[in-house]
């Protein structure tokens, strides 16, 4: 969110340049005179150079903000020019731009305008004093914040100038947060003990360490002392309610990548029983398609087959339209691994159907040459998935964080959920998947395909991986070894729920999930996962068929 | 008569080419030990470093050789498996007679052959960043101690106004033992026990025994720990020091963009992640994130432009099988195995033998050192190098724009335990009243 901020910060900052070239007059000084004082500012090497940057600040020219971006970014750079002065100009693209002038020129010698953690440190200051006049409120908010947060009383007189301004609502807390801590140091102590309350009233989080400091500081009124206290109780209960709302919200996300990754194996392992050790492998099909996928809407990518190169041309689409690969790779990636699971049940699986252990040995055999495979073609080397920008980014709710890419996860988990249960019983496939799971012999006597249902069912299943893999190249790496990672925690999900009921799954995903992130929340991830592991164990111990056990009389199980 | 004479002396004379080219062979190589896994999870890292020897010796056999001898390769795979590097360690001293051996990626497998060199008093050249707390006298340490690395980033990050240092890292030897010597570091600078995030452990006698959040080799999800960076992160000033290794990076900082945090307001330095790495993570998401390495391939040095258009060209003309040609970076340890061998061939001339204790002794002379891609490196009395120390900020292209330079630092395993805590410095809230009472 903060970077989608700064991104907007900083095309919102060349706007108003491209907008104020001409029209610094109306806003007090003339161009030239503030391209001036940049340049003074820049050039000087003494101790006052951070104080000559914030002063830029009240020039409110959006070139100086552009400039000043230009510069944290390592892009204002300087010339010598032949007679020995020192030209400065910024990169636009491929042109040279002179910072005096606002000419294009072609410099001989270029290097950067070096910057110390001092000059970085005003320069971010002072982009921020800009931004706080800046027409967006949530960038007015961020820029508040961060003001508050230097603690530096001479920006007082300026935020409480702004806060007799502001209607926006959300910028008016901002800026009560930033005043607040800014007089926790005054010296009234009237005016501290306020603040104090407020920023309990607030909850305020970031003023959390300033007022467990006072509690303990010598300097400060007993009256302070007391109030602070009082404020870092009612902002740290608010804390614990904000981190356990947190840990629901990530157990619940946990629990569906979980779902979407264990899903399909409650198909082929729990409806149809074969032991599938290559159900990982799926999910990498479906990681490698959304790569592809991805590539093809960008420059395209080279495999190699065999050691012969074959190019895959990209469609070089870039913004929207590029970003828009998700959408697509999510049903790409169901197919081939559905393709490919149809292949591996006609090739393979349907002869071993009656011979269990066999069926194991078989689909890791293949898992292994899948691995390879993917070796051989992309490389051994993780491959990169970028997120789309509607997936990565977060809201905030009561600062609760809920990552975008979590949320979808959940309304994704939600939906392949609906439509599994949906085929299983609103369609006639649905009603043959189970007939055949619960009777094979019966239901081929009744006239079922059995053959054909079996087919069906494992590309489904295999589809559902597939689409677990598109997902979790938005979560993590994408690689030949993609599949061997999350293979244990679908087995271990789908036998706890119960082999052969989807409910059971659900159940145990959304559990296992919720209850590994609050391990990890009070101890570290390594205990959280031992002590999720041994309750497994154990409870597998209690009830050997799981949360929810089949009840069958037939013989074969 | 004449016949068999003819045919004997032609015989002898067979015999006696065949002596000569073959002492003449074996009097113009030495057999060097190249030590890597080349296969195996750890392959992606190690096998670059093979290749930047084998380059090495090429170019080295190019100019003349070390002595006028050619080096010959001789080069085995570790497979990831440590017990197997033992035991290839003691194939090459026993069986190969190298003269020297550069190798080991991880600790526990420079653990493992340690014993071996020691037994037989070989030589083995290490080229990765480690934890320090060790001196073998059979094994020279071209890589970055901590104080090369993690402390030089540190010092670089108070000096930035970073206030807040939450530890993070994956769960093995380097990243613990980094850590302690880090936070003893930091108690050092008056940073405040509270002001170190990740937590801390402590034996029954109240000695802390790990400091830092740790998560295993392969953990996929990252969400409670970004949190609770996050809160920590809320009052602003505050900074991650990650030594999580490989691929755990991806899951974590795609976790750490999603919730909001960047490096402007609360940048990560991950002393695991060189250019190499990049050819396997997202750099854009990374962008801003600091590094911390003895070298770094943006490097603006006649030397380093020289390497790297050398490796380049030699990438592309060599014919070893299995070496990626292909989008070929360089990175810390590639170039810290490259002065290795500069390091030993130096040492050996200054000796005029290939006998291990002669090259010690001049090796511990502190004379030798070399001009390499990184700068300077030089060879101290206790087997590390006194090398600069560059601090960079992550291009999404994969690379480092240097920020911040430290020259010759020294290189000393042993911190644990040298720094002495200071009482933390007061709160600001306390300072600022003064002027009130």
């Amino acid at each position: 969110m903060r970077a989608a901020i700064l991104m907007k910060q900083f095309a919102l900052a060349l706007l108003m340049w491209l907008g104020c070239q001409n029209l610094s007059l109306a806003q007090g000084l003339p161009d030239a005179a503030v391209r001036q004082q940049l340049i003074e500012a820049v050039l000087a090497e003494g101790e006052d150079q951070p104080e000559k940057i914030e002063a830029l600040a009240e020039t409110g020219s959006g070139m100086v903000a552009a400039v000043l971006a230009q510069w944290r970014a390592g892009n204002l750079l300087v010339d010598a020019s032949p007679d020995g002065a020192k030209v400065l100009f910024t990169r636009e693209g491929i042109d040279a731009v002179r910072l005096d002038t606002g000419v294009k020129f072609s410099p001989l010698a270029p290097r950067e305008v070096e910057t110390t953690s001092k000059t970085r440190k005003a320069i971010k200051n002072a982009l921020d004093l800009i931004a706080v006049a800046s027409p967006d409120p949530e960038l007015r908010s961020a820029a508040i914040g961060k003001l508050g947060m230097t603690r530096n009383t001479d920006y007082l007189p300026m935020l409480e100038a702004r806060q007799v301004k502001e209607s926006d609502p959300g910028v008016r807390k901002a800026l009560v947060e930033a005043i607040s801590v800014m007089q926790l140091a005054d010296e009234d102590d009237v005016v501290c003990i306020a603040a104090v309350r407020k920023l309990g009233e607030m909850r305020s989080i970031p003023s959390l360490d300033l007022l467990k400091g006072m509690i303990t500081s010598e300097d400060e009124s007993e009256a302070a002392k007391a109030e602070a206290a009082k404020s870092v109780a009612l902002i740290e209960s608010y804390l614990k309610k904000v981190e356990a709302a947190g840990t629901v919200f990530r157990g619940l996300s946990a629990g569906s990548v979980l779902l979407v990754v264990a899903l399909g194996l409650a198909i082929t392992f729990g409806l149809m029983g074969v032991i599938n050790m290559a159900h990982g492998e799926m999910m990498a099909v479906g990681a490698y398609t959304t790569y592809m996928v991805q590539n093809i809407f960008g420059g395209g990518l080279t495999l190699s087959l065999f050691g012969f190169g074959a190019h895959v041309p990209g469609m070089n689409l870039t913004g929207a339209a590029y970003q828009s690969y998700f959408i697509w790779a999510v049903p790409a990636s169901f197919l081939m691994a559905a393709l490919v699971g149809i292949a591996l049940e006609r090739g393979v699986i349907r002869f071993l159907y009656k011979r269990p252990l066999e069926s194991l040995l078989a689909t890791w055999g293949i898992s292994l040459i899948l691995q390879q495979l993917f070796r051989l073609v992309f490389g051994p080397n993780n491959v990169q998935v970028s997120s789309p920008s509607y997936l990565s980014g977060s809201f905030v709710i009561h600062d609760v964080v809920l990552g975008y890419n979590r949320v979808f996860v959940i309304g994704f988990a939600i939906a392949i959920v609906f439509v599994t249960w949906l085929l299983l019983t609103k369609t006639s496939l649905g009603l043959f998947i189970r007939a055949v799971m619960q009777n094979r012999m019966m239901a081929s006597c009744m006239g079922v395909r059995t053959e054909r249902v079996n087919m069906l069912t494992f590309g489904f299943g295999s589809g559902l991986a597939g689409l677990g893999g598109a997902f979790l190249s938005q979560l993590g790496n994408v690689g030949p070894n993609l599949g061997q990672s999350y293979i244990v925690d679908s087995f271990m999900t789908v036998v706890v729920g119960g082999v052969g009921n989807l409910i059971g799954t659900i159940c145990s995903a959304i559990g296992i999930g919720t209850v590994d992130q609050t391990l990890q929340s009070v101890t570290d991830p390594s205990m959280g996962k031992i002590i999720t592991l041994s309750t497994i164990i154990l409870f597998l111990l209690l009830r050997p068929g799981g949360l929810f056990p089949t009840r069958t009389r037939s013989l074969e199980g | 008569m004449i016949k068999t004479n003819l045919i004997k002396a032609a015989a002898t004379l067979c015999v006696a080419a065949a002596t000569l080219t073959s002492s003449v062979h074996a009097a113009d190589t030495v057999k060097v030990g190249v030590l890597h896994s080349l296969s195996g999870t750890m392959a992606i890292s190690e096998t670059s470093l093979r290749d930047v020897l084998l380059f090495t010796f090429d170019e080295i056999n190019k100019s003349g050789g070390v002595m006028g001898q050619m080096i010959e390769p001789v080069v085995v795979d570790g497979a990831s498996n440590w017990p197997l590097f033992a035991e290839k360690a003691k194939q090459l001293l026993e069986v190969d007679k190298t003269a020297v051996t550069f190798g080991c990626w991880t600790s526990v497998s420079r653990k493992s052959v340690l014993p071996v060199y020691e037994k037989n008093n070989g030589l083995l050249f290490y080229p990765v960043q480690y934890e320090g707390e060790e001196l073998s006298k059979n094994i020279f340490y071209t890589a970055e101690a901590v104080g090369q690395q993690a402390t030089p980033a540190v010092d670089y990050l108070l000096a930035e106004g970073k206030k807040k240092f939450y530890l993070l890292g994956s769960d093995y030897v380097y990243p613990q033992t980094t850590n302690l010597v880090l936070l003893e570091y930091l108690l050092s600078k008056g940073v405040p026990i509270a002001n170190i995030g990740g937590g801390l452990s402590k034996d029954k006698a109240g000695k802390v025994i790990s400091a830092g959040k740790y998560t295993p080799f392969g953990h996929t999800d990252y969400q409670q720990i970004v949190a609770e960076i996050k809160k920590f992160a809320a009052s602003g000033d505050a900074c991650v020091v990650s030594t999580l290794n490989g691929d755990t990076n991806v899951p974590f900082f795609k976790e750490y963009a999603a919730a909001g945090l960047t490096a402007e307001d609360c940048p990560v330095v991950s002393f695991s992640i060189s250019e190499d790495e990049f050819r396997g993570l997202p750099a854009d998401q990374l962008v801003g994130q600091l590094g911390c390495w003895t070298y770094f391939q943006s490097i603006e040095s006649p030397a380093n432009k020289k390497f790297i258009g050398d490796f380049m060209s030699w990438l592309k003309t060599t014919e070893v099988p299995g070496i990626q040609k292909e989008g070929r970076v360089t990175c810390s340890p590639m170039v810290l195995s490259y002065a290795g061998v500069y390091l030993w061939k130096a040492a050996v001339e200054e000796a005029k033998s290939f006998d291990v204790d002669k090259v010690r002794k001049v090796l511990e002379s502190g004379k030798i050192s070399f001009d390499g891609p990184g700068g300077t490196v030089t060879m101290q009395k206790n087997h590390h190098l006194t090398k600069n120390v560059y601090i960079g900020e992550t291009t999404k292209d994969g690379q480092f724009k240097i920020l911040k330079s430290f020259d010759n630092v020294y290189g000393e395993p042993f911190l644990k335990g040298t720094f002495k805590t200071s009482s933390p410095a007061k709160g600001e809230t306390t300072k600022k009243k003064k002027k009130a009472a």
